[in-house]
């Protein structure tokens, strides 16, 4: 089973480009076998949704690494490297991904996470869903890895 | 240390957006400021919606608290439309509301709390490589068990209200979702595991035989008699807050304030609390004795917060959110007001409701050691044991055949509170609607209580309070002022929570 994870939170634009895919791909449907989630603010509570996964692509806002509607698409290892140590109300995705192997019942999932830059326009968020489509049927993968 | 020096902390393991302002003079606190950084106004954006539409708002205002913000709008939209929920209705609330609770004290109590217990100032303490293994961020053996354990039990939420967090499965009247069989019997096998965790590793007993502690004497008792106890997480905590002066620092006002909580359903055979409606006291603690609450006592100054000025405070009923922030203010340092009892300041948390409970064990402890971050601390990471008995009992007494909605009468024009005790403390939804519309709406979260700034009488808040007298060690590592601010569990928001490149270059205790 692969999944789809879009966090951020709706009511704030910065933080709401992960929701406006998940609204994008939800109109749209899914290639068999890959589910779609409105993760929200769930933070370390995806924790469930990730276990018993084959793969899983993360779609979330980031700050400061291009220009607005700039996607990129980063590791788990990536993000794991900036979770703070100390775990807040605040901690997220970073938090999770840095404990995921400590705390992960079965095996760790493949996971991507894919960024939004900013406010993305409509055709920021359609290039989006379409690179977490191929992600999610792992072609990230072959493109970083070779298989 | 000679001299005044003013040091500001940015205390990003609270929330990113509470700064820490201390003066010290001769290596000791003399004053404190807390200042919320961040105005979000949703009580502005409540206004001129729909009635029924705190309902769905505002339980966005906290990814940790939402059934709590959730409850106290339901309960202010009974008021309104003059419903009283039936009997498994308010069981069903009830035991969302401590499903929250019972999560987030263990998350706080060794997620975050006790990461201060490994910070480097403690490397010569005899049990510091015992606090490593136990809770080292990320490694920890406690970390990684709350991590794993508490996972499971918010499915306890999303079973009886579809989803967490941001359910808006209660309405006025009662809940939305009606629990089949299936339903409460995985709840009550959620909740058996969970307790089951929480009395072998957390308590090293038996919920029933931490009961039995009831003085300070019970609890050196308790720690010495049974290596289970003495080797528990809990009993690990004793041992090593004692160690490194924990019951030594952090007293505040000594006022305590609880709403109340979690309402008797009629004919539940949960023995009542006393006079007590509801499991969860509630009342006012100050000089000694314990005063019921009286909701009109309860009011909001904004000297010095950047809101309009207002001459002394408001009642939640009258009083309005306008942010004014010039940057010439000059005296105003907060964007969170400054809540007030009485015109007092007053303490809100696990160890308020025990305080205004009257338990004899936390009325010896705050004789023996006052208020400090041991008791604090102490009060939250006990409370599931306080809790998961009743709930355990309410989840059995649910039959899905009974009735679980009682519709209410319109709701086109009236006023209502809703008021409750949630896992930061006491948490409060005052609202008016005129013609089927919010017209107004005024929102007292626990951490505003606790790290308010000071009032019109300039009368600092509990948390400014508790900062004053404590003694720094390494003025570089002040950790005693992270030990304080976080045995408040304070909470400003949840916010934008994006991925930033900058986010490791915020300072921090």
């Amino acid at each position: 089973m692969k999944r789809i994870i879009c966090i951020g939170n709706r009511y704030l634009p910065e933080d709401a480009a992960g929701y406006e895919v998940y609204r994008f791909l939800s109109k749209r449907g899914l290639p068999n076998g890959v589910d779609l989630i409105d993760g929200g603010l769930a933070g370390l509570d995806l924790l469930q949704y990730l276990e018993g996964m084959e793969r899983v692509v993360i779609i979330d806002s980031i700050s400061g690494f291009g220009a607005n509607g700039d996607i990129r698409m980063f590791s788990a290892v990536e993000v794991a490297k900036a979770a703070d140590p100390c775990f807040d109300h605040a901690a997220g995705l970073p938090y999770l991904l840095s404990v995921l192997p400590e705390v992960c019942d079965g095996t760790v999932p493949e996971i991507w996470v894919l960024g939004i830059e900013g406010i993305p326009d409509m055709e920021a968020v359609r290039s989006a869903a379409a690179q977490a489509l191929d992600a999610v049927r792992g072609e990230t993968a072959k493109e970083v890895y070779g298989k | 240390m000679a001299g005044k020096r003013t040091i500001n902390i940015p205390l990003n393991r609270v929330e990113g957006d509470l700064d820490i302002s201390v003066e010290i003079e001769g290596g000791v606190v003399t004053d404190a400021w807390c200042s919320g950084t961040m105005y979000r106004g949703f009580e502005k954006i409540l206004i001129g919606r729909g009635a029924l539409d705190g309902l769905v708002i505002t339980p966005r205002i906290c990814g940790i608290c939402s059934t709590a913000h959730l409850m106290c709008a339901s309960l202010a939209l009974d008021m309104i439309g003059e419903v009283t929920p039936p009997p498994d209705a308010v069981r069903v609330r009830n035991i969302a509301l401590m499903t929250e609770k019972i999560q987030s004290d263990m998350r706080h109590g060794f997620l975050m709390f006790t990461a201060d217990f490994v910070n480097p100032a403690y490397k010569e303490c005899d049990l510091y490589e015992e606090a490593v293994e136990r809770f080292e961020p990320f490694k920890g053996v406690a970390v990684i068990e709350v991590i794993k354990e508490t996972k499971k039990i918010l499915e306890i939420v999303a079973i009886l209200g579809g989803q967490w967090p941001h359910s808006s499965f209660m309405v006025p009247g009662g809940v939305a979702s009606i629990p089949n069989q299936n339903d409460l019997v995985k709840c009550r096998l959620l909740l058996k595991q969970y307790r089951n965790w929480y009395e072998q590793r957390i308590l090293g007993c038996t919920i029933e035989r931490w009961l039995e502690v009831k003085s300070v004497n019970d609890l050196d008792q308790w720690l010495e008699t049974c290596d289970s106890h003495r080797e528990s997480h809990l009993g690990f905590y004793i041992r090593y807050a004692r160690l490194i002066g924990l019951d030594r620092i952090g007293m505040g006002h000594d006022t305590f304030i609880s709403f109340g909580a979690l309402e008797f359903p009629v004919g539940t055979s949960l023995p009542m609390n006393g006079n007590q409606p509801r499991l969860v006291s509630a009342g006012i603690k100050h000089n000694g004795t314990i005063d019921l609450f009286e909701n009109e006592k309860v009011s909001e100054h904004v000297t010095y917060s950047w809101f309009d000025e207002v001459d002394g405070g408001s009642h939640p009923m009258d009083g309005k959110t306008e942010p004014y922030a010039t940057g010439y203010e000059g005296h105003k340092y907060s964007w969170s007001k400054a809540p007030r009892y009485d015109d007092k300041p007053a303490e809100t948390g696990p160890l308020a409701e025990q305080i205004v409970g009257n338990n004899p064990l936390f009325n010896d402890l705050l004789e023996t050691y006052g208020a400090s971050v041991f008791t604090r601390q102490l009060a939250r990471l006990i409370r599931p044991a306080t809790l998961m008995p009743s709930m355990k009992l309410w989840l059995t007494e649910i039959f899905p055949d009974c009735v679980f909605y009682i519709p209410p009468g319109e709701i086109i024009n009236g006023e209502g509170f809703g008021l409750t005790q949630v896992a930061r403390g006491a948490l409060g939804h005052w609202v008016r609607i005129e013609d089927s519309k919010i017209a107004h709406y005024q929102i007292i979260s626990p951490t505003t209580w606790n790290l308010s700034p000071r009032d019109a009488n300039g009368i600092r808040g509990p948390a400014e309070e508790a900062l004053r007298g404590t003694e720094i060690k390494d003025i570089d590592n002040p950790v005693e002022l992270g030990h304080i601010i976080r045995s408040f569990d304070a909470c400003l928001v949840c916010t934008v929570h994006a991925f930033s490149k900058d986010r490791k270059s915020r300072i921090r205790i």
